[in-house]
């Protein structure tokens, strides 16, 4: 298995639109690293770019120290799974998992061997003859999962592969990616636009927006600090809240207050110091607090403020309880033992021991 | 009530095609006297005005040459136009459209126009009197173009990408990859090259002299305009028939295809 080292990336197309700009990322050996961003943010063009698909603008690309900018796909040592399987329709199983082996004339005993055993590991031994049209979509992914683990590759990549699945098969599916990256400690770097895959598959979430990298980090480092509001906003379902305020300083203290001003609290409670350039400017932090940080019960250093309830969704084991808070609705989680209705006011708590800021301006995080 | 109605007008459609195709049959296997007054069936059957065509004519040489011109043209257009469609459809560079306009620009250009320069070109090259004439200017062609260019377009991208990191170069993917997917496309300009190939009389008469190398529809056409029939119209519908058997018989082997094709023709699945 291999290291994959993406230094300086950029693709730009010809018309001048850039895709991807200048992404860094050092994905080690067996590593799971998860790319994620929303539609158009340049995480597949990265990926089609590792596996050679997509020529690089600038930048260097190496798979195990080797710069492979211009090495041709089936040189990288590289294997690729797609959103749509691209499984050859025309050839059963055991042919599309043979192919890319007979064009590097590996001998057939030993292609056959390869099948074999990987048909074992997927349980596909039963649709060797098969061919794809006549096949469930959980069975064409596996297939296609199958033939990327036969050319034994350094690097796996998979782009978005569950996303034509329906949600319980998805979350089997996960399951045995998972399952397959634990027994063949491969290099994987994978692509998704669901969060719920990208915090529970990576080792490592790559979180990309408009062309850039954000932010790289663990799934609980990117759950806990993220670096800006935009990361903020995106890991997390249902995503964190934002309060827009501001800073401003009474008797010697500093204080955070919201615009409609009915969130005010000392910022000597809060876990982090914030520079003094935003004390007494006006509209210039915001205040990040995730959905199950806002609680019904008070916690040991929270701060209330009263709300009037706009929907419930009811989950089962918790409800999510949106309401309006300076016209703006944000939304809680609160446990579904007790029963709420629309339009009934509710005193609620922020703990102040969760909660994060950010500069309203550069959307960075400030504490 | 409607279906009923809709069934007799295909059937008197279907009358309409069927039977001058039947007469011509039919009237080629009468003695040349009953002609005037065959409706149906002839009164008596023969094979006299074949055996008299195939003393005229070297009708079967003719044959072999059609065959095999129609045949060479029919593969190449298969193999160069569906190069040009996939890089139309799936490449990436500069002017692509451009040319892809320029190709279609030329569909509009009657035959009649390049008639002339070809000619000269082909004197030339001193490629009168040979095969070469009747085959180097036709393999590839322009609606073929099109028609695979708008299958390739079909095919997903993924399954291209699939197949280059198995280690495909472009011709493997177009001739190994995507060419099962295809099929009906393929079938379609295959007939279609073969039939238009197999009837073109104007081309073969400026270029070919020789009756050793002559085609059918060419050979059949002089024989039938150039007197050597001697008026005796049963000998010419006897070359006619001949004439039409290939092209008929491909089309009834082929023609699942070549409906199919150009009732899915622009769908993407």
């Amino acid at each position: 298995m291999a290291k994959v080292v993406i230094e300086n990336i950029v693709k730009e197309y010809d018309k001048g639109q850039v895709a991807v700009n200048n992404v860094n990322l050092t994905i080690n050996d067996k590593e799971f690293v998860v790319l994620v961003g929303p539609s158009g943010c340049g995480k597949s063009t990265t990926l089609r770019m590792v596996a050679g698909l997509e020529s690089i603008t600038s930048g260097n690309l190496y798979i195990d120290d080797l710069k492979v900018n211009n090495v041709a796909p089936k040189d990288r040592g590289i294997a690729m799974v797609f959103q749509n399987y691209a499984l050859y329709p025309h050839m059963t199983v055991y042919q599309n998992m043979a192919f890319g082996l007979k064009i590097k004339k590996v001998p057939k005993a030993e292609i056959h061997k390869k099948i074999i055993e990987t048909a074992k590991t997927l349980e596909l031994e039963d649709l060797l003859d098969k061919k794809p049209g006549h096949m469930s979509g959980g069975q064409r992914q596996r297939v296609a999962i199958g033939r990327a683990i036969v050319r034994k590759p350094k690097v796996f990549l998979f782009d978005e592969p569950l996303s034509n699945l329906d949600a319980k098969l998805r979350g089997q599916m996960r399951v045995e990616i998972a399952k397959l990256h634990q027994k063949l400690e491969a290099t994987i770097i994978y692509v998704t636009h669901d969060q719920v895959e990208a915090m529970t598959l990576g080792n490592r979430i790559a979180v990309l927006n408009k062309g850039c990298l954000e932010q790289f980090d663990t799934p609980m480092n990117l759950y806990n600090n993220p670096v800006n509001m935009f990361v903020a906003g995106f890991i997390g379902s249902p995503p964190m809240n934002f309060i827009a305020g501001k800073i401003i300083v009474e008797d010697d203290k500093r204080y955070f207050v919201n615009d409609a001003g009915n969130v005010k609290f000392d910022l000597n409670r809060t876990l982090f110091s914030i520079p003094k350039e935003y004390d007494n400017d006006n509209d210039n932090v915001t205040l990040g607090i995730r959905p199950e940080d806002i609680t019904i019960s008070k916690p040991e250093n929270g701060v209330s403020v009263e709300v009037s309830i706009e929907t419930i969704e009811l989950l089962g084991n918790e409800q999510l309880v949106a309401f309006t808070l300076n016209n703006k609705t944000l939304i809680c989680r609160l446990p579904s033992n007790e029963q709420y209705l629309a339009q009934q006011k509710l005193m609620l708590y922020i703990d102040l021991e969760r909660i994060l800021l950010f500069d309203s301006n550069t959307e960075k995080r400030v504490g | 009530m409607r279906k009923s109605f809709t069934y007799i007008i295909l059937i008197v459609g279907a009358i309409s095609f069927i039977y001058p195709f039947f007469w011509m049959i039919m009237a080629s296997m009468s003695p040349e006297k009953e002609l005037a007054n065959l409706i149906f069936l002839p009164e008596s059957l023969t094979l006299g005005n074949y055996a008299k065509m195939f003393d005229k004519i070297p009708i079967g040489r003719s044959l072999i040459n059609s065959v095999f011109v129609a045949s060479i043209v029919t593969l190449g257009v298969i193999l160069f136009s569906a190069m040009v469609g996939y890089a139309l459809a799936k490449m990436k560079f500069k002017g692509r459209d451009l040319i892809f306009y320029i190709i279609i620009f030329t569909m509009t250009l009657p035959f009649q126009i390049t008639l002339i320069p070809n000619y000269i070109t082909i004197v030339k090259l001193g490629w009168v009197d040979q095969y070469t004439a009747l085959i180097i200017p036709f393999l590839i062609n322009n609606f073929a173009i099109l028609l695979f260019r708008q299958s390739f377009m079909s095919v997903p991208q993924a399954l291209i990408d699939a197949g280059r990191i198995d280690g495909c170069g472009e011709l493997r993917i177009i001739f190994q990859v995507l060419f099962p997917l295809i099929i009906p496309t393929i079938v379609t300009v295959g007939i279609i090259t073969f039939m238009s190939t197999w009837n073109e009389v104007l081309w073969p008469l400026i270029v070919i002299r020789e009756e050793q190398l002559m085609t059918m529809p060419q050979l059949v056409t002089l024989f039938s305009v150039g007197g050597r029939a001697e008026n005796q119209l049963g000998v010419k519908l006897a070359s006619a028939v001949l004439l039409a058997l290939p092209i008929m018989i491909a089309f009834i082997f082929f023609q699942k295809y070549f409906i199919q094709s150009m009732a899915s023709s622009g769908i993407k699945e």
